[in-house]
């Protein structure tokens, strides 16, 4: 199994050299303040800026939309309902079904806002390997027991989701269908069967832990440097999501 | 189940990080009066990814099939290491499978969370009835399964409907809470009989995963 997250995460642009710790801050700041974004006039800013962003990134564009085939499922389902239950104005009749004004234009407004923070997540994600990101948010006081439990199952996850294909392929194998509900009890026991697994193996992997030191004070050294460029750029981006905070208030 | 980036307002996602926030505060308290808490790190962590990888085991409903969110399941195994475990989660889908959203990781932890842990202790109630008592353990896993989905379902559609948008008027808004919520209850019996299925599977196969926690 292969998630190809990191795939891009070594190119050599600005924002993949960027002090991850500061990364995160920034953009985790701007992502914020896009979500406080209501007025329809700021919604083409906040596409440029995350477009530009992305450019900037050095990201291929086929990376952006392969993580977008799942969203997608999720404005499909929005640009169903909302035209036609919110609001009052009818733009257009269709049948007994109405399609409203104030319906759209919150379409528009959770369609631009959904693009934009997950085009600005795919980055912050995209332009670091997991691992560092995991480290950073550790340096930035992350609780130990979350950080070591976010790497260990990020370990471990692709081991065990290929775990799982090898069980259903044997399953299929000896002749289970996966077709109604009689098989429950069958899947039951193929989740029970990936949870006794894990168990046990987490026994083992503790031990080959503690052998290797495992709790010591230095399990985790700080191994970031914050250069001059890292903080101009982190004041940079808080700096633009006060500008959009501080349109947002002034035209809402 | 999970609500994406975009929909929420800025007040409601902050509440959300506010609330998984002291939500894990209390968990790692309590995972840290224990003896040794590192001793549980691995296998809190190898059961996070197993679980992750069990939601993904399609169970089949004609015509479709459907993914289970296992969260009372999570809570029943992982007892006060499910609010950890359900936070890594649900950040290991926003950032690798888009699903969920970065800003709202902290509402989706808190309901799905909260649930977990009140499906643990609706699970532990079947000590009452003696540690070996299988019926009592497959009720209460029933139980434990069925109430963590209904309580996190009625708390998703309470919080979509009553926040976004604004242009919907009240009764339209109760209605489609009734019907949303309804529309679970056959999601919320499969996800309790699985749930009662597996914790019986594993007090026959491995007990101890049932009482470590």
């Amino acid at each position: 199994m292969e998630l190809q997250l990191d795939r891009y995460a070594y190119l050599e642009t600005p924002l993949h050299r960027w002090d991850p710790r500061c990364k995160l801050v920034g953009m985790m700041v701007l992502i914020f303040a896009f979500s406080y974004v209501r007025d329809l006039r700021l919604l083409p800013v906040i596409l440029a800026v995350s477009g530009a962003m992305y450019v900037y990134s050095g990201l291929p564009l086929s990376f952006l939309l392969s993580r977008l085939r799942l969203p997608a499922l999720f404005l499909l389902a929005v640009a169903v309902i909302l035209p036609f239950a919110s609001g009052q104005t009818v733009l257009l009749q269709l049948g007994p079904l109405a399609v409203k004004e104030e319906g759209c234009l919150d379409l528009l407004r959770i369609a631009v806002k959904f693009f934009s923070i997950l085009t600005m997540g795919i980055i912050l994600f995209g332009t670091m390997p997991f691992l560092t990101a995991v480290k950073a948010m550790r340096g930035l006081g992350l609780p130990y027991i979350l950080a070591d439990m976010t790497l260990f199952a990020y370990r471990y996850l692709f081991e065990i989701g290929d775990d799982l294909k090898a069980m259903q392929t044997a399953m299929r194998l000896r002749g289970f269908r996966n077709k109604n509900l009689s098989g429950l009890s069958t899947l039951a026991s193929l989740a029970g069967t990936i949870l006794v697994r894990s168990f046990e193996q987490s026994d083992r992997v503790f031990k080959a832990m503690i052998l290797r030191g495992y709790g010591q004070p230095a399990s985790f050294k700080d191994e970031f440097q914050t250069r001059a460029i890292d903080v101009v750029g982190l004041l940079l981006l808080i700096s633009a999501a006060a500008a959009v905070v501080t349109a947002e208030l002034l035209l809402h | 189940m999970h609500i994406p980036d975009g929909i929420l307002p800025t007040a409601v996602c902050l509440g959300g990080y506010a609330t998984a926030g002291v939500a894990t505060w209390y968990s790692l308290r309590k995972i840290n009066q224990s003896e040794n808490p590192r001793e549980g790190i691995p296998r809190a962590s190898l059961l996070t990814a197993a679980f992750l990888v069990a939601s993904w085991v399609h169970i089949p409903v004609p015509p479709a099939s459907v993914h289970l969110l296992l969260n009372g399941l999570l809570g029943a195994v992982l007892g006060f290491y499910a609010f950890p475990a359900i936070l890594i989660g649900l950040f290991f889908q926003a950032v690798m499978f888009q699903h969920g959203g970065l800003t709202t990781l902290g509402v989706n932890a808190s309901i799905i969370g909260v649930s977990a842990i009140l499906a643990h202790f609706v699970f532990q109630t079947r000590k009452l009835f003696g540690p070996d008592n299988r019926t009592a353990t497959g009720v209460f896993g029933f139980l434990a399964g069925a109430s963590g989905i209904a309580l996190a379902a009625v708390a998703v559609f309470a919080l979509l409907v009553t926040t976004i948008p604004a242009n919907i008027d009240v009764g339209a808004e109760r209605t489609a809470i009734g019907i949303l919520t309804i529309a679970h209850v056959p999601l919320m019996l499969l996800e309790g009989v699985f749930t009662a299925l597996v914790v019986l599977f594993l007090i026959r196969v491995k007990p101890e995963l049932l009482e470590d926690n």
